[in-house]
């Protein structure tokens, strides 16, 4: 048995650099591939247009945005990821998934040397959350994946959910007041 | 009753003598075979984020390997230690494969050599001998048994929470 030496970085063998967003949520950062996300707009912007939607047996999604003639759905990072409450201000729309994540604020983007595996003593809900994890400026932080945000059982839900209240609006809509 | 102490016969006991890291957790000194031991860490910073995995605290960047750090002391102990800065590095087998793990220790480790027999009924799951050192009695260690444990204070409750 020996100790050894403090080392910082770790080799860049077979691992293939690719650009990313690293975000951040309640102090806590985390990295996306930049090409997964379409679109990065301030909460404020989108007030306007996001529609309510009562789903209470999904906390983490209490809106839905239209951009585009698409309608996303709206998943509250730091609740997704059941971190202390915080003041989301950015809103992260995913390209070619029905998602956008509200996040706190954007720390950099750039290039991330390479993904490496989520070591397999992470067993349980970060298999879905994470791609695996970057070593970014002596900072490891996982790298999320734009798919784990919504299963398709919550995606099914939020469907039913999104039907019942567009229902509900029409029915306010035809009763005279 | 015979008076004799009651003992359980774990396979990784059988093993009459081998070499052994001592390490500390808390006030308690406890034995993993030296077989699966890699290394002592220096202190290194622990990385940590959001997951529900049991016992994992975060990782550490140790000689190009990102290593899984768990924390033995709500096993052993009930409670966590934050003196323990050195990191005992230990492999753990997933399959046919090994994975790097740690688990934070406060620096006065030994290698001991001696006999083990095997341990008492009233010890936890994860303690698969008693090893002999002079007139000391030390728990060895099972490391998978240790790192898929509950922690004593929530053996009975069960439910995964979101971690750091």
């Amino acid at each position: 048995m020996r100790i050894a030496v403090q080392e910082s970085l770790l080799p860049r063998t077979a691992r293939k650099p690719e650009q990313a967003i690293v975000f951040s949520v309640a102090g806590q950062d985390f990295a996306i591939a930049a090409e997964s996300v379409q679109e990065i707009r301030s909460a404020d912007s989108l007030a306007s247009t996001a529609i309510e939607l009562d789903c209470v047996t999904l906390p983490k999604v209490r809106h839905t945005v239209e951009r585009g003639h698409h309608t996303y759905y709206v998943v509250n990072a730091g609740v997704h990821f059941s971190l202390p409450v915080s003041r989301p201000t950015l809103v992260l729309i995913m390209r070619q998934l029905r998602v956008a994540v509200l996040v706190d604020r954007i720390e950099r983007m750039g290039e991330i040397s390479g993904v490496y595996a989520l070591p397999r003593a992470f067993a349980g809900d970060e298999r879905q959350w994470y791609r695996g994890l970057a070593y970014l400026d002596d900072h490891v932080i996982p790298v999320v994946r734009p798919g784990g945000f919504l299963t398709a059982e919550e995606f099914h839900l939020l469907d039913r959910a999104s039907r019942s209240s567009a229902a509900a609006q029409e029915v306010e809509g035809a009763i005279p007041s | 009753m015979s008076g004799a102490v009651e003992t359980r016969t774990d396979s990784a006991a059988q093993a009459s003598t081998e070499s052994f890291v001592l390490l500390h957790v808390g006030e308690e000194r406890y034995a993993l075979t030296a077989r699966i031991v890699a290394e002592l860490a220096p202190p290194v910073r622990l990385h940590s984020f959001p997951h529900t995995s049991s016992l994992v605290s975060g990782v550490i960047v140790r000689r190009g390997h990102i290593v899984p750090v768990y924390d033995a002391g709500p096993v052993l102990a009930g409670k966590s230690f934050s003196a323990h800065r050195f990191y005992l590095i230990a492999r753990r087998a997933f399959g046919k494969s090994l994975e790097l793990s740690a688990i934070p220790v406060n620096g006065e480790c030994e290698l001991a050599t001696g006999e083990v027999s095997p341990a008492r009924m009233d010890r936890p799951p994860c303690v698969c001998g008693t090893l002999q050192i002079g007139d000391e009695s030390v728990d060895v260690l099972d490391f998978e048994k240790l790192v898929t444990s509950q922690p004593i204070e929530r053996r009975d409750a069960g439910a995964a929470k979101v971690q750091p």
